[in-house]
């Protein structure tokens, strides 16, 4: 079925089917759709996928019958069950949660950083029927954990999440998504942080083989805020992680950073983009990947300095380990720099494990798998020991360890 | 006899580079093997230790008993054989205790030996490091990482005196250490030296064997073992050079 048909059918199950400007917009991109000829070369969210399984779907929505969120006051943490992409509503004096409105919706429809070219955020804002809005509020220091849930085979999930971080709020924000049945997620979350606000987003990707995810996030952020996003992908199935930063006004900063683990068939693809529009900001760009057998992963990172943006400091590096001939990983940095004063670098470094390094480790009693297990954990050792949270510090050695078991 | 190198030919892509090597090294000696740069002095202690670039084309290697041939890289390691590198690899990331830990452990797992506690690894460790002069500090790092070359020769030496083997090759060990640092690396290992264990030390300089007094002494030229003696020889080579024996 095409993309119009698609839509025609399931319009009543899909959000804000009846407000006129959002429709407007959606005929624009089933226009996008039916025009594109989808150029593979020259489109990096089409590499490594067969992009006709995820325009040509039969689209299933279920609403959930039963959400949660549960306040710990005691440690201002809150958690949240999103179940087929929405939660329940909620309000204290610290945060508020709703289901996403038309506004939040056109609010991002006009933003034109990511919207142009991705086929994957297109459909989102087509097939949308699910999502939330968060907002922090004014100086409150707040964790929230959301674990991810799909309750049915077959579902397709179109959701968007709205993070609002008032001006002096810190977000301490851990997502789950560990789904086991055969399904596909679509997220898309638009994050605004206010002046002097925080936000770290932590993402722990651990689905089936059957699951596909793609994640999409637009953060952007005012004066003297910090956007922080690390992301772990073990999942088996195939996941798309990309994440826009727009640094809007002065002494803001993105940090954007992730490490997927790939063995078997699956594939990654993976992308970041920050966007200096102020002077004084500073952006950290840092993913790494571990290839086994015949996975794939692409990974672009571009930094953009807007002529205004005087005093930049961007920060961009990709690193791969390849255990398999049969594995492969593209890695392409991008720099475009408008502005004089700016202090920016690039690097990509993917290889085989270090042969040398291996012989050393044996030659002191060392079993070939274990200094190769060992290597590996070295290899992203620096992200992990950064991890100051117990519990995700736990969860992720765990994931890690049953990745390693299954290295040979 | 601990170590027999009969008839040993080595090449790597399909270049000789070991030619009919023969040596033999008693429990409890001393060797050492001196030559010019290129003449093979590496290869022969990387092919000892077990590196998989290499392919024998001829000859055998007996070591306690063992057919080389029939151990890998780490099974030799397990067996008591310790290569101190000359060029010793950077791991950033892989903790120096942990690993000597794991590394001796393997060892005595092998020697059907109980495994070493936390506890008494790390009094080991220290006692071992204050020895060699090697500050505590030290010890926290990655392996080789942001070391200076004295510094990793003498992380060299510690982790043989830890895992105190009963063949010590000893890869240039002496280059890029000043007269300070060889002392102390060479007094760490004459404390190792006893009649049960024996060391192979390759070096282009007499120098190092001013501390540490080989019974034998080797002329490697062109991948072949062309004279052996006593420690005479190495004064005969700091006069009058290697170009005598080629």
């Amino acid at each position: 079925m095409n993309i119009q048909d698609n839509y025609l059918k399931n319009k009543k199950n899909i959000f804000f089917s009846e407000n006129k400007d959002i429709q407007s917009h959606r005929e624009k991109l089933i226009n996008i759709f039916e025009n594109d000829r989808f150029d593979k070369k020259n489109n990096e969210s089409l590499k490594n996928i067969n992009l006709k399984n995820f325009i040509d779907f039969k689209y299933k929505y279920l609403i959930p019958e039963e959400t949660s969120v549960i306040n710990n006051n005691q440690e201002n943490s809150y958690t949240i069950v999103s179940v087929n992409g929405q939660c329940s509503s909620f309000k204290d004096d610290k945060i508020e949660i709703t289901k996403i409105l038309d506004e939040d919706y056109n609010d991002f429809s006009k933003n034109d950083t990511i919207k142009n070219n991705d086929h994957f955020v297109n459909l989102n804002s087509l097939f949308l029927n699910s999502g939330f809005k968060i907002v922090i509020k004014k100086n409150n220091d707040i964790k929230i954990k959301i674990s991810n849930i799909i309750t049915d085979d077959d579902l397709t999930i179109f959701q968007k999440n709205n993070y609002i971080c008032e001006e002096g709020s810190s977000l301490n924000l851990i997502e789950e998504y560990e789904n086991k049945n055969n399904s596909t997620s679509n997220i898309l979350n638009v994050i605004k942080l206010e002046k002097n606000s925080q936000l770290n987003h932590f993402l722990i990707q651990d689905n089936s083989p059957s699951h596909n995810l793609i994640i999409t996030t637009h953060s952007s952020c005012k004066k003297d805020s910090t956007y922080a996003q690390k992301v772990y992908n073990f999942s088996e199935g195939y996941v798309r992680n990309f994440h826009y930063s727009e640094l809007i006004e002065t002494n803001s900063e993105a940090d954007l950073q992730g490490i997927f683990f790939l063995k078997d068939n699956n594939t990654s693809n993976n992308k970041t983009f920050v966007k200096h529009l102020a002077e004084d900001c500073k952006s950290n760009q840092v993913y790494k990947g571990i290839l086994n057998d015949r996975s794939k992963a692409t990974y672009f990172s571009n930094t953009h300095v807007d002529q205004v943006a005087q005093k930049t400091e961007g920060y961009q590096l990709s690193k791969g380990i390849l255990l398999s001939d049969n594995a492969s990983y593209f890695s392409k940095p991008e720099l475009k720099i408008y502005a004089d004063d700016v202090k920016c670098s690039h690097g990509s470094t993917i290889g085989p494990i270090d042969e040398n390094a291996i012989f050393y480790l044996r030659s002191r009693g060392m079993s070939k798998i274990a200094a190769t297990k060992i290597l590996i954990s070295s290899f992203i050792n620096e992200e992990l020991s950064s991890i100051d949270n117990e519990q995700m510090s736990e969860i992720i050695q765990k994931k890690l360890v049953r990745y390693l078991s299954k290295v040979k | 006899m601990f170590l027999e190198i009969k008839d040993l030919s080595v090449k790597i892509e399909n270049k000789n580079i070991l030619k009919s090597l023969n040596l033999n090294i008693n429990k409890g000696e001393v060797h050492a093997i001196m030559g010019p740069n290129g003449s093979g002095k590496s290869t022969l202690a990387n092919v000892l230790a077990g590196k998989e670039d290499y392919e024998i084309s001829n000859g055998r290697i007996n070591f306690k008993d063992n057919d080389l041939s029939d151990l890998n890289i780490e099974e030799r390691a397990q067996e008591g054989m310790f290569l101190a590198f000359q060029y010793p690899v950077e791991i950033p990331g892989v903790n120096i205790t942990p690993f000597l830990h794991s590394a001796i452990n393997s060892k005595r797992k092998r020697m059907n030996e109980e495994e070493i506690d936390n506890l008494s690894f790390a009094k080991l460790l220290k006692s071992k490091a204050n020895d060699l002069g090697i500050n505590i500090d030290m010890l926290k790092r990655s392996v080789n990482t942001g070391f200076s070359g004295g510094e990793k020769k003498r992380y060299e030496i510690l982790q043989m005196s830890i895992l105190n083997p009963d063949l010590a090759i000893l890869d240039e060990t002496d280059s890029g250490l000043d007269i300070d640092a060889l002392k102390i690396v060479t007094d760490g290992v004459n404390k190792l030296k006893t009649k049960d264990n024996s060391f192979l030390i390759i070096t282009h300089y007499q120098k190092l064997l001013d501390y540490i007094k080989p019974d034998y002494v080797h002329v490697m030229v062109n991948g072949s073992i062309v004279k052996s003696g006593g420690v005479e020889i190495a004064a005969e080579i700091e006069k009058d050079g290697f170009q005598k024996f080629q």
